[in-house]
């Protein structure tokens, strides 16, 4: 084979490389939760520490994968009909929030639920008009047993 | 027995005054929409914290940056680490009120146009904003919707030159919320 067809055949293999790889990061799918172990913790736990350390809360948490157990305070459907279970926290108004990617038809109110899903972070609401803030979870899965 | 009936009535009358009317909503909507010839670009939150004090027109919304979904992944990652800094700067929030909240009767189903004025925080750049809205009354509920525009530039968010033409310089938000009655 002459050196200018190994040369031309080695600059498209580049390109369809470089073309194939700038496809897939265009076209990457967003981070699988469903399958992905999350890093467990209670509901009460993890909201008391958002609210107590902050900084270390989002080191840890935020735009992690979580697994979260505690007693369902509220289920309902946001805007997009999507499913939206609230978990109780040690704090009176003050929740897990998460939406869910599934719905969970068991679950309900008083019900012990298991989510597992994105750790958004911690919203503060107003202490003068007395709303505390919630821990937000999305894409949220189900995993009560 | 008629002083008394007196000081009965008029510290009833402090009581009900300074008893707020809170409606909240903890699951609001804030989405956004850029359109170039190059590309539309949209992206919702369904993550939003929105209080109202009817009493006082108050109104306040707060959200995560990094629960804006959008269909592609890489955008997103893109918004969070280049555009918003979310790390950085992880909430937007508004804090304002309505300025003709006298134009509004919660006792009577409808919909009202309400204008909203107060200081907008993206990307920990604060700008006062006024922009036009709706309130809906309907059986005791509210719910307040609004679309406006902002341009990210005013906000000190950079767009690299590569992609200046796939991101509109005015970007168009839309706000809806429907909240319940804080007890």
């Amino acid at each position: 084979m002459s050196k200018k067809k190994i040369v031309l055949i080695s600059a498209i293999v580049l390109v369809g490389a470089a073309a194939l790889t700038a496809y897939m990061m265009w076209n990457k799918p967003h981070k699988d939760v469903k399958d992905t172990d999350g890093l467990q913790i209670a509901a009460a736990e993890l909201y008391n520490l958002y609210i107590s350390d902050s900084v270390k809360a989002r080191s840890l948490y935020s735009d992690k994968i979580v697994q979260v157990t505690g007693e369902v305070a509220k289920v309902s459907a946001n805007q997009l009909n999507q499913q939206v279970v609230l978990i109780k926290t040690t704090v009176a108004g003050a929740y897990i929030n998460c939406t869910m990617e599934e719905t969970d038809a068991a679950a309900k109110e008083g019900s012990t639920i298991t989510i597992k899903g994105i750790c958004s972070g911690y919203i503060s609401g107003d202490a003068d008009m007395g709303l505390p803030g919630d821990v937000f979870i999305v894409r949220g899965y189900s995993f009560t047993k | 027995m008629k002083k008394i009936a007196a000081i009965v009535l008029l510290l009833s009358g402090f009581y009900l005054s300074s008893t707020a009317q809170l409606y909240f909503t903890k699951n609001g909507s804030v989405s956004f929409f850029s359109s170039t010839p190059m590309e539309d670009i949209k992206a919702g939150n369904n993550q939003v914290i929105s209080i109202i004090n009817t009493s006082t027109g108050e109104i306040q919304f707060s959200l995560l940056n990094n629960a804006f979904h959008f269909k592609k992944a890489l955008m997103e990652e893109h918004f969070n680490d280049d555009y918003m800094e979310s790390a950085k700067y992880p909430k937007s929030t508004f804090k304002g009120t309505i300025s003709n909240l006298k134009d509004i009767n919660l006792g009577k189903d409808g919909v009202y146009n309400i204008t909203v004025s107060g200081n907008l925080n993206i990307h920990g750049v604060t700008r006062a904003v006024s922009v036009p809205g709706k309130l809906t009354v309907k059986g005791g509920a509210i719910s307040a919707n609004s679309t406006f525009t902002i341009k990210p530039k005013d906000h000190h968010i950079s767009i690299p030159a590569a992609v200046k033409n796939n991101i509109a310089e005015t970007v168009e938000l839309t706000v809806n919320c429907n909240y319940e009655k804080k007890n």
